[in-house]
C-alpha cells in the first residue's frame, strides 16, 4: 500500500514539474530565428578560425575555456575511479574466453576502429565530431579488445603517461597562446603565423583546432581505456 | 532522372522491404534463435540495400562519388561486423541456458558440451588410480 502511495505521489508531481516546464517552454517561438550571438560566430568563423566546421570552431576557438574544463572532469573522472577502486593486487576476473569467431573478428577490426578514431579527430575542424567523439572510439576498440579476451590489458605505464602527456600539451599550447596573443588559448597558429589561409576546408587549415582536437582524442581515448581497465578488475586474495 | 538514381531508389526500396521482414519475424518466430536469426539476417541485407542504394541514388541525382565511397566503407563496416555480433548475441543466450523452442528436434551442441564436460570429469579419476 505504502509502494502504491508512494508511486502515485511520485508520478503526480513528476507531472507538476513536466507541466510547469512545458509552460515555461510554450512562451518561446519555435522555428523562428532567436540566434543573438549565434549569426556572428556563422558570418566570422571562416576567417577567424580557419575552420569549417562551426561547432568545433567555437568548442574549441571561441569558448577553449570550457573545453579545458570538460578535459579536466574527465581526468577527475578518471582519477577518481583509479582512487575508488585502488587495490594492492588486482587482476581480471573474466572466467570465458570469446569464442573463435569472436576474438578473429575483434583482432580484424581493432586497427580499423582505432583508424577511424584517429580519422574523427584529425578531422574535427572539417566534418562532424572532434577529440571526444574520436577518443572515444578509440577507446571502444580497446574495450572490445578487454570482451573479447580474458588476460588482455592495457599497456598501462605507456597510456598513463601518454594521457598526463597529452592534458599537459593543451595547457601548453595555450599558454603559447597567452605569450604570443596576449590571452589564454589564443590561436597563434591562425592569427599569428597565417598558416593555412588560403587553404580553407582542406586538411592543413583550421588554425591549432587539429592540433587541440589530435591531443584531446589521444588523451581521452587512453583515459576511458583507462577507465574500463579499472572497473574491469577485481581484487585477488591469496 | 537517370539509370543510376533509379538503380539506387530501387536498392532502397529492396532494403526497406527486407527491413519490414526482419521486424515481422521479430515478431513472429516462437524462441530468441529463431528470431535472432530472421531478424540479423534479413537487417544486415536490408541495410545493405538502403546503405548502396543511397550512395548509387546520390552520385545518380549529380552529387560527389564521396557518396558512394563512405557508402560502401559503412555497408562492409555493417556486413563483417552484424554477423559477429548476432553470433556473440546467440552464443551468450545459449551459455545463460535460455531454452530452444519446444518444437525443435535435435541440439547437437548441447551433446557436445555434456560428452566434454564428462570427458573431463573421467580424467582426473584415471590420473588418480595411477
Amino acid at each position: 500500500m505504502v509502494s502504491i502511495l508512494k508511486r502515485s505521489l511520485a508520478i503526480i508531481s513528476i507531472l507538476i514539474i513536466g507541466y510547469w516546464l512545458a509552460q515555461g517552454l510554450a512562451g518561446v517561438p519555435f522555428g523562428q530565428d532567436k540566434m543573438l550571438v549565434g549569426h556572428y560566430y556563422l558570418q566570422h568563423v571562416k576567417e577567424q578560425t580557419g575552420a569549417v566546421n562551426a561547432v568545433t570552431a567555437i568548442v574549441v576557438n571561441y569558448r577553449g575555456f570550457d573545453t579545458l574544463g570538460e578535459v579536466t572532469v574527465l581526468f577527475i573522472a578518471s582519477t577518481g575511479v583509479g582512487a575508488l577502486l585502488w587495490r594492492k593486487k588486482r587482476e581480471r576476473t573474466a572466467k570465458t574466453e570469446g569464442s573463435v569467431v569472436l576474438t578473429t573478428g575483434v583482432e580484424l577490426l581493432f586497427p580499423f576502429i582505432v583508424m577511424f578514431g584517429a580519422y574523427i579527430f584529425i578531422h574535427g575542424h572539417l566534418t562532424p565530431g572532434g577529440g571526444f567523439p574520436g577518443g572515444a572510439t578509440i577507446a571502444t576498440a580497446f574495450l572490445l579488445l578487454y570482451m573479447a579476451f580474458t588476460i588482455y590489458e592495457v599497456p598501462h605505464k605507456a597510456f598513463e603517461k601518454t594521457e598526463g602527456i597529452a592534458g599537459m600539451s593543451y595547457v601548453l599550447v595555450g599558454l603559447i597562446g597567452l605569450a604570443i596573443g596576449g590571452y589564454f588559448l589564443f590561436d597563434w597558429i591562425w592569427q599569428t603565423w597565417q598558416w593555412g589561409t588560403n587553404n580553407l576546408g582542406r586538411l592543413f587549415s583550421g588554425g591549432f583546432i587539429p592540433v587541440i582536437y589530435t591531443i584531446i582524442g589521444i588523451k581521452v581515448g587512453t583515459e576511458l581505456s583507462g577507465i574500463v581497465d579499472n572497473m574491469l578488475k577485481e581484487e585477488v586474495r591469496e | 532522372m537517370n539509370a543510376l538514381a533509379a538503380l539506387g531508389e530501387a536498392l532502397v526500396l529492396i532494403g526497406t522491404f527486407f527491413y519490414f521482414l526482419s521486424t515481422l519475424g521479430l515478431i513472429r518466430m516462437p524462441d530468441v534463435y529463431n528470431r535472432m536469426q530472421t531478424s540479423t539476417k534479413s537487417a544486415t541485407l536490408g541495410s545493405l540495400g538502403v546503405i548502396i542504394g543511397v550512395g548509387v541514388w546520390a552520385v545518380g541525382n549529380g552529387l560527389s562519388w564521396a557518396w558512394l565511397v563512405k557508402a560502401t566503407v559503412i555497408a562492409v563496416f555493417l556486413l563483417l561486423t552484424n554477423p559477429i555480433s548476432a553470433h556473440a548475441l546467440i552464443r551468450a543466450a545459449y551459455m545463460s541456458g535460455i531454452p530452444l523452442w519446444h518444437g525443435s528436434v535435435v541440439d547437437k551442441y548441447r551433446e557436445h558440451l555434456e560428452a566434454k564436460e564428462k570427458a573431463e570429469t573421467d580424467a582426473p579419476l584415471e590420473g588418480g588410480e595411477e
